[in-house]
């Protein structure tokens, strides 16, 4: 008997083992939810559509570590190409190909994005998904030719922890902090004596105020199904007015007559609607936090059949195919982020929004004020953001707000957050709302030097209290960068006797 | 200036070309590595010397309808030779592995550009002291052997050496026209 039950337990066992195996070797290479085998939570924002395993893991099964570094460095640079060409990469992966490099590649290999970047280890992740410890420089720059200590007198002293954490250089991007920008931007007021950002100025300067709101109705189709009379009237003073994109313009934009109008008619238009004409906004909005789940290198839930075949199944039975797709095909990805699955602090009440064009855009109204302030603060609720009504910059956007500055004196959450630019005369609206924050020298020449000087804008973002209270004073700290540039180009008397 | 610069490439063929004679390749055999070796190099310093002589030199030094910075971008300038050289062999480095090539210098503005082999120490001082001549050798590097060739990068125009010898953050302040500046290494992997 006690025999029986022990080769009855190793049965029951060897069954369940091979049946676990199975299940997980299907989920693995054809289909089913993957989070389970997660190895890590990822980085920042990559959570958003970590469960789309092969957006970023594209090799093909059992590869060589090469092969597959080498694939996930076009992954990244999928997403973070216009961002890295933008930046103009100190250290681009194609500086580190030439052999002649090979003595680093045994340091830390620049050839790869993981050497840095090694993703699913929050334990040993530090600031912009960095997985190195904070002293990395040392490993390059410490030697030889290559000694920082020897190049720059001014260096001799420091220690390599502080290279990239005192606002001084970054690994990808220094266009704000390269030796002649500094010198070239040395010795100036802390604020300008006009200080207004171009771009926001251009796109604030009120545009002809429609007369007669009632007059002007009278002259676009009214047979709509659904007129109503607030609706009209927001819509009349709004841009699309101006621009002449009527009721149908979104509702049933393939309609050409009003028979048309009224059998397309769309309740609530989509946001490809809005893409349609708004493509930069677009983009931009699916490469930052908000919008990045409609982004469209984000990989589809795979295919069963498809991946059978790449198994080798070259003819699976259709049974099976359904069978799988039925019970243990791959989740669907959510198509918009919510503000519940947000890993910054936000306001209770604002959770359980899906994020949309019209989450900070009133389609009707489009209030360009409250996009640009309120939308945020009605969610946002970490101390930076709950100090911007207390601060200066707020300060000069409502002095604006009411006509006693001029157009783009003040300061929004969109100014710094969604900076403009121009382009052909047109103000582009840079709807990443990450772009110029990790680091957040790249604010600088986007943001902060259209009003400030260099050495002011260096400070007030390398002292994290002033941060915090939305640059309310001045910086408690001075980052030497543009005193040690200067000094190199214009030694003074005493430098000179030395 | 063009009868000089016809002089010259003229005097680069057919040192190519000598090489080439003295070295005969069957197509079965295929060009071997100092043949392939020299003509990417005559194919480079052809499009070096016309891009610095007759854009750089032409426009910032002799005409001075504008200038050129290695801060191409913010000051609306021409990009330097020397980085246009630099962004050709890194668009390359892109698309192959096959060969890689680099400007170099014992007296580099950029530490980056100074040499970082032993093969490129012995390859760039050969060079410096006999002016004219190219040097080649073979060394390992991560684990792969290749061919490593050293032209001389010789300042072909005003430009060259007046940069070199204003900027702040060169080590040598003295170059003449005509001088070897520098060299230009060319390396291809022997065994793919």
């Amino acid at each position: 008997m006690k025999r029986l039950n022990t080769k009855l337990f190793w049965a029951v066992w060897a069954l369940l083992s091979i049946a676990g195996a199975l299940y997980a070797a299907k989920t693995l290479y054809v289909t089913g939810d993957r989070t389970v085998l997660l190895p890590g939570e990822t980085t920042g924002v990559h959570h958003q559509f970590e469960i789309s395993c092969h957006t970023c893991h594209t090799s093909d099964d059992f590869e060589d570590v090469n092969s597959v570094r080498k694939d996930i460095n076009k992954t990244c640079v999928t997403c973070h190409k216009d961002e890295l060409k933008a930046s103009n990469d100190s250290h681009p992966i194609k500086k580190f190909k030439n052999p002649r490099m090979a003595d680093f590649w045994e340091k830390i290999d620049g050839r790869f994005c993981t050497s840095c970047h090694a993703e699913h280890s929050p334990e040993a992740t530090l600031h912009a998904g960095v997985t190195l410890q904070g002293d990395f420089c040392v490993a390059c720059h410490s030697e030889g030719d290559q000694d920082v200590r020897q190049n720059r007198e001014s260096h001799a002293e420091l220690t390599f922890d502080t290279c990239a954490s005192s606002g001084c250089h970054n690994y990808h991007d220094n266009r704000a902090l390269y030796e002649d920008f500094l010198v070239k931007h040395g010795n100036m007021p802390w604020v300008k004596e006009e200080p207004v950002h171009l771009p926001a100025a251009l796109s604030r300067t009120p545009s002809e105020a429609v007369a007669d709101i009632e007059t002007y109705l009278a002259t676009v189709d009214t047979a709509l199904p659904a007129y109503d009379e607030t609706i009209a009237h927001d819509w009349a003073a709004s841009a699309h007015a101006a621009g002449d994109v009527g009721c149908a313009g979104c509702h049933a934009p393939e309609a050409t007559n009003e028979a048309e109008i009224e059998t397309q008619w769309v309740e609530a238009p989509s946001e490809a609607v809005c893409a349609d004409c708004h493509r930069n906004e677009a983009k931009t909005f699916a490469l930052g936090r908000h919008g990045m789940r409609r982004h469209p290198e984000i990989a589809d839930p795979r295919d069963a059949k498809r991946s059978l075949k790449d198994l080798g199944f070259s003819d699976p039975p259709e049974a099976m195919v359904r069978l799988i797709e039925a019970y243990l095909a791959d989740p669907d990805a959510p198509q918009a982020m919510s503000t519940s699955e947000a890993r910054v602090s936000l306001k209770p009440e604002a959770h359980g929004q899906d994020l949309t064009c019209s989450t900070c855009h009133d389609p009707h109204a489009q209030d360009l004020d409250f996009a640009a302030v309120d939308a945020c603060l009605s969610c946002h609720n970490d101390e930076h953001s709950t100090s911007y009504k207390d601060s200066t910059h707020f300060a000069l956007w409502f002095d604006e707000k009411d006509g006693l500055l001029p157009p783009g004196s003040g300061v929004t959450c969109a100014t710094c957050h969604m900076p403009q630019s121009e382009k052909g005369g047109k103000v582009l609206t840079n709807h990443n709302q990450n772009d110029t924050l990790r680091p957040n020298e790249k604010m600088i020449r986007a943001t902060c030097l259209s009003c400030h000087s260099l050495e002011f804008a260096i400070d007030a973002l390398a002292d994290p209290e002033l941060v915090k209270n939305n640059f309310s004073g001045q910086p408690n700290r001075h980052i030497e960068s543009i005193d040690w540039a200067l000094r190199r180009v214009e030694p003074t008397d005493t430098d000179a006797n030395q | 200036m063009y009868d000089k610069f016809k002089g010259l490439k003229a005097s680069v063929l057919a040192g190519a070309l000598a090489v080439g004679a003295m070295q005969p390749a069957t197509a079965e055999e295929g060009l071997d590595f100092q043949t392939v070796s020299d003509l990417l190099h005559l194919v480079m310093s052809s499009d070096r010397t016309v891009y610095t002589r007759m854009i750089v030199n032409r426009l910032a030094v002799e005409e001075k309808v504008i200038t050129a910075s290695e801060h191409f971008e913010d000051d609306k300038a021409l990009v330097l030779p020397a980085q246009m050289f630099r962004f050709g062999s890194e668009m390359v480095a892109e698309e192959t592995d096959a060969f890689s090539y680099s400007l170099l210098s014992l007296w580099p503005i950029n530490k980056q550009n100074a040499p970082s082999t032993p093969l490129e120490i012995e390859g760039l001082e050969y060079l410096a002291e006999n002016p004219g001549e190219n040097f080649y050798g073979e060394e390992e590097l991560g684990g792969e052997k290749y061919f490593t060739a050293f032209y001389p990068d010789i300042s072909v125009a005003e430009a060259c050496s007046k940069c070199h010898n204003e900027h702040k953050d060169s080590p040598r302040t003295d170059f003449k026209g005509g001088d070897v500046m520098g060299g230009v290494v060319i390396r291809i992997p022997m065994d793919s």
